[in-house]
């Protein structure tokens, strides 16, 4: 392969800035999958949002398969 | 590094390996979980709470659609953010990791995480199909498990610090530290407060399957990764780049 000559590995260290993205992301991911009780629509549809449960039923069989604590 | 290509790399392949978890339940958790509910309806009917009607089956029926139609989007969701761990600690420690190919390195970091925050706690709070659990106890529960995940990870990265200082000949003490320090917190933790009332050949099967399915997930995570890295390279720089 001709492009081997063209690149140099450098041992460059992780950019913070990615590190806060991915950090974010992985809360957010496992707040949505695990945890979330119905907190997350409630910003946009208010209390309803804690009687339909509507993520915490689509995340329902995936919390149990993943291992976490459910019903 | 080019810091858009690290995080791309690390999402699509973080979010295709929940994907796929997701479509492997369908094969291997959902006969379990199909199995628990009905064994809860079966409850609810005996104590008088539902009556098994045709409207019950069909609004049981389009309940239990949108719970599995759920399954490959959270599937995609969870790898998202467990892939986002992993990218970080793989961005962090790839250097050091064993192997010439990123692929080789990402399946050792994914093995080493694989059993620190998912193994051990699983082995500690095993995954339990729905009628296992009383509802009083699932922020307790939560509060436990997510708990020893974190004294899990958070001990690994302890004695791999002590392991960087110990000379060649030594480092075994790291390893067997972490697993004097894990079996210490393993004893002091409480353990799961419900008792078991379904079949225990349902559980079973279902925690094996659980077990399985996550497994798979976090090796096509290093897999994806590792591959995507090796033919993207975002940490190279082309020589006589223009300025
Ligand atoms: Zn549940």
């Amino acid at each position: 392969m001709s492009s081997v000559k063209e690149i140099t590995i450098s041992k460059q260290t992780v950019p913070i800035f990615a590190v806060v993205i991915l950090a974010l992301i992985f809360a957010f991911g496992l707040f949505l999958v695990g945890y979330d009780q119905g907190h997350l629509f409630s910003v946009v549809i208010g209390e309803q949002a804690y009687e339909d449960l509507y993520l915490h039923e689509l995340g329902h069989d995936m919390r149990h398969a993943a291992g976490f604590p459910c019903h | 590094m080019r810091q858009l290509l690290f995080i791309g790399i690390v999402l699509v392949s973080g979010f295709s390996a929940g994907v796929i978890l997701g479509l492997i339940n369908f094969v291997t958790t959902e006969p379990f979980l199909d199995r628990a509910i009905e064994l809860e309806n079966k409850a609810n009917f005996e104590s008088g709470e539902e009556k098994d009607t045709p409207q019950f089956r069909a609004e049981y029926n389009d309940y239990r659609y949108w719970q599995k139609s759920g399954m490959v989007l959270a599937g995609g969701i969870f790898g998202l953010g467990v892939g986002s761990l992993f990218g970080i600690v793989f961005g962090l420690s790839r250097d050091v990791l064993p192997g010439k190919h990123h692929v080789q390195k990402a399946l050792v970091l994914s093995g080493l995480m694989w059993f620190t925050i998912f193994m051990m706690p699983f082995f500690k709070y095993p995954a339990n199909p729905p009628t296992v659990g009383e509802p009083e106890t699932v922020v307790l529960r939560a509060v436990l498990y997510l708990s020893f995940i974190a004294i899990s990870g958070f001990g690994a990265v302890g004695f791999y610090q002590l392991y960087k200082r110990l000379e060649k000949n030594r480092k075994f003490v790291a390893f067997v530290g972490y697993v004097a320090f894990i079996s210490i917190a393993f004893v002091l933790m409480p353990s799961n407060p419900d008792k078991i009332t379904a079949p225990m050949d349902l559980v079973n099967g279902f925690r094996i399957m659980s077990a399985f399915s996550v497994s798979l997930f976090w090796f096509a995570n290093a897999i994806i990764l590792g591959s995507l890295w090796q033919r993207f390279q975002p940490d190279a720089r082309i020589k006589f780049e223009k300025h």
